[in-house]
């Protein structure tokens, strides 16, 4: 009864456009806000690489680095001085030409402390970001630093529009925005909809896009769906054309489909794990944590909870993201339930009358906070089953997503779970192992000064082997250290309507679509 | 002397007649065509899980590598779960079971704790006239909160667990009982033979103890038995929105909500829990009603 009146509301919600070139996707949550320095979400960034467009972009192969709103750039010999020339003719969607002012406002915004981004670590040591004329852009830094042109690719480095941010203030980003994307802000209704129109005059696409503007599609929708059956039901009913948001269970049935496509790319870097803050009483011990990590049969959970969508993950990060060390893959810890019982006796952690642990009073039963959700909370079950049967009693606990950051930023649980987009080991170490961003995202509290010195000499490198080297030292030292409990790394999945083109789905920060261009109805 | 006089001057004193009517009473239930199957059909679900860890066939808590699995009245189901697994793999008759205990414990408990002071909140302020408007009006400002409010509130302050739905069932419950006893208890205040029992000088706990809980347990017992039936239901809507029991720990309400993801690929995993809690409640239902029934003296006349 709940599900038929779900499945009409969804009816009448959706029915409204899908006739000539508009199109409708579903997706699962909606961000807090469209403002590129103000928001982590995935789905702020799926909408603003539609919206905006940035200095440099990232092929669907995730390591090329092609052009964007720059043709090309000169980076200088010690790696501080990056030169950027901009291509002629870029317009915002308001019809005002874009200049080298305007990237210079944008990625100043992104680092003044005043904006308080969360993201502002990842452009790097700045010295200074200057226009020496209206086509050139030079960006300076105190230090090397190897990422910068990934980090530039990403949706935090959108170049915005002055005017647009001064006039609008705190709505910036929630009742406007002006860019230069192929796509413009047309209105949001928070956890509703979000609708795009084309930009008509946009040509200036990156070169790995056949089209390079305007886009083919009039019109884009981004309907919020929380309810993942309901979603499938969208697609199959073509009342919406593309999503990437379908539960494991449902795309064996898709696949057969005959109106569906599914298109999948393994070279998607987001990755399930769960972290252990490595200073509290039970999971503090080595031992624990490496028991942890062979008590769970990754395998089974791939098979049984994903459906076999997804990749059993034993790293910290897909083996085929950049940087990874190769010889560490014959290390990893995988699934023997024997050895994790063998290894908890040996450090003494002896079974207590309901079958948990306990050493020394402590009982091992970490406290584990995750968001609640059904994705998390099956992994969350599965895991819990699979560490009881060795003798560890995990607690689980849900929050909301809206208590969930702030949950997860304090010191009072033991374990987390968590998943994350990446582009490479640089991107990713940076991110959870720097002692400086503790406690979060470092929740597991990792404090090591021979890892901060380790990534700031991965970040400095200006060639490709010395950051290699340094990364791989980082990855071998908290492997060995079991900080973690890998789970799967998550596929792009994009399900799409046979009436389209097939897409080449794009992993950039988890965004499937990436900038729509190639989003167009079958002739 | 005068006390058995008053005693004697035809008041319905139930202790007096007890025997014959607890007779007919019993006798009225069991003919009763509704009730009789519905009584007996809610004390095998209380006995099953009463003793679910002698029956349950499986860990309810432990998951097997086969997902999934239909109830054995379909095509591909087995013996060896007899309503299927879920889709961790546990075996839905002994979370079931599980489930069922803590549903009915939770209902139990929070029905005892808004039972007990929720009648004596409304005894008193129906005993003592002057404190009545303040009960009563607190009562009216706790009756403006839904039981699932109240459940919100107290799960964001203490977390989610089986402790706060019951705590928050409870309270929800009192203003209700409150009201009703109260009710009772004053149109019982205005019997002659409680002014009797003040005339001989009783002390005010045994005209309450004596005269006014006596003659109200009956209608309030009443009243309880066909709350369970909705406190269950709101217990398992706690549950159902996820700020019940705690996982592992089965409970009817999250073997539902955990079902709906999988609810187009194996519908019996959230229909088994949803089926069981709509039996528990109708049976609670209907064997309250035919309490009433049975027991309202003013219904008989």
């Amino acid at each position: 009864m709940r599900k038929s009146l779900l499945y009409g509301a969804v009816a009448v919600a959706l029915a409204l456009p899908a006739s000539g070139q508009e199109i409708n996707i579903v997706r699962e949550v909606d961000s807090n806000n469209y403002d590129p320095h103000k928001s982590t979400a995935r789905s702020a960034s799926e909408v603003l690489f539609m919206l905006g467009d940035t200095l440099v972009s990232l092929e669907p192969d995730m390591s090329t680095i092609t052009d964007g709103l720059a043709k090309e750039w000169e980076v200088s010999d010690d790696g501080l001085t990056y030169t950027f020339h901009l291509k002629d003719g870029i317009k915002f969607c308001d019809g005002r030409e874009m200049t080298a002012e305007d990237v210079v406002y944008s990625l100043k915004r992104w680092i003044d402390p005043e904006t308080n981004s969360p993201v502002a670590w990842r452009a790097g040591e700045v010295k200074d970001i200057t226009a020496p004329d209206p086509k050139t852009v030079k960006y300076e830094l105190k230090a090397p630093f190897s990422e910068l042109l990934y980090q530039l690719t990403q949706s935090f480095a959108t170049v915005i529009d002055k005017n647009n941010v001064e006039e609008l203030g705190e709505d910036f980003g929630v009742t406007g925005f002006n860019g230069t994307g192929p796509f413009c802000w047309q209105e949001w209704l928070p956890r509703d909809r979000l609708t795009m129109t084309r930009h008509e005059g946009y040509g200036w696409g990156p070169a790995f896009y056949q089209n390079k503007g305007p886009a083919h599609m009039a019109g884009i929708t981004w309907q919020i769906v929380p309810e993942e059956n309901t979603r499938t039901v969208a697609l199959m009913t073509n009342q919406s054309q593309v999503t990437q948001y379908i539960p494991a269970i449902a795309l064996q049935q898709i696949r057969q489909a005959p109106n569906l496509e599914l298109v999948r790319s393994d070279a998607a870097f987001w990755t399930y794990f769960m972290g252990f803050k490595i200073d509290k009483p039970s999971v503090s011990d080595p031992a624990v944590r490496k028991a942890l990590n062979l008590a769970v049969d990754q395998e089974a959970l791939a098979r049984d909870i994903m459906f076999g969508e997804v990749t059993p993950a034993y790293s910290y990060i897909s083996e085929n993201a950049l940087d990874w060390d190769k010889t560490l893959n014959d290390k990893l810890l995988r699934y023997d339930p024997e050895e994790a019982k063998r290894i908890l006796d040996e450090a003494g952690w002896k079974p207590g009358e309901d079958g948990v642990r306990e050493k020394d009073g402590v009982r091992l039963a970490p406290v584990a906070y995750i968001q609640s959700g059904s994705t998390w909370q099956k992994l969350a079950e599965f895991v819990q089953a699979e560490l009881l049967k060795v003798g560890i009693g995990m607690q689980i606990q849900a929050f909301d997503a809206t208590v969930f950051w702030g949950k997860v930023a304090t010191q009072e649980f033991d374990a987390f779970g968590m998943s994350y987009p990446y582009i490479s080991a640089g991107d990713a170490l940076n991110l959870y192992f720097l002692s400086q961003n503790m406690p979060t995202p470092n929740r597991m509290n990792w404090d090591d000064p021979e890892t901060d010195e380790w990534l700031a000499e991965g970040r400095h490198a200006t060639d490709d082997a010395t950051r290699a080297a340094a990364y791989a030292k980082v990855l071998n030292k908290v492997h060995d250290a079991a900080v973690w409990l890998p789970l799967y790394h998550e596929p792009m999945t994009i399900v799409q309507s046979k009436e389209l083109e097939t897409i080449v789905p794009h992993n950039i920060y988890g965004a499937g679509l990436y900038k729509g261009l190639d989003l167009k109805f079958r002739e | 002397m005068t006390v058995t006089e008053t005693h004697g001057g035809g008041t319905p004193e139930p202790e007096n007649a007890a025997p014959a009517a607890r007779r007919a009473w019993w006798r009225s239930l069991l003919a009763d065509r509704a009730a009789a199957p519905a009584m007996l059909l809610l004390m095998a679900i209380v006995l099953a899980a009463l003793f679910a860890p002698l029956i349950a066939p499986h860990d309810p808590n432990a998951n097997s590598r086969a997902i999934m699995q239909p109830p054995v009245w379909s095509e591909r189901g087995t013996a060896e779960y007899l309503l299927g697994t879920d889709s961790q793999g546990r075996d839905i008759l002994s979370r079931a079971l599980y489930g069922t205990r803590l549903t009915l414990l939770i209902g139990l408990v929070a029905i005892g704790i808004g039972g007990v002071i929720g009648s004596t909140l409304g005894l008193l302020s129906a005993m003592y006239r002057r404190i009545d408007p303040w009960i009563m009006r607190i009562n009216d400002m706790m009756l403006s909160f839904p039981a699932i409010l109240l459940g919100l509130a107290l799960v964001a302050v203490a977390g989610p667990g089986v402790l706060p739905v019951i705590v928050a069932l409870g309270i929800a419950s009192i203003p209700d009982c409150a009201r009703i006893a109260r009710s009772i208890g004053i149109g019982v205040m205005g019997q002659e033979y409680i002014e009797a029992g003040r005339a001989v000088g009783l002390s005010d706990w045994a005209i309450f103890r004596r005269y006014l809980l006596r003659n109200s347990i009956s209608s309030i017992m009443i009243f309880l038995s066909l709350r369970f039936g909705q406190i269950i239901l709101i217990g398992a809507a706690l549950s159902f929105l996820g700020l019940g029991a705690r996982p592992p720990t089965s409970e009817l309400g999250m073997m539902a909500a955990q079902g709906r993801d999988t609810l187009m690929f194996a519908p019996h995993i959230a229909t088994i829990p949803s089926v069981v809690i709509f039996v528990i409640v109708l049976c609670a239902n209907i064997t309250g009603d035919a309490l009433r029934d049975v027991l309202d003296p003013r219904l008989q006349t």
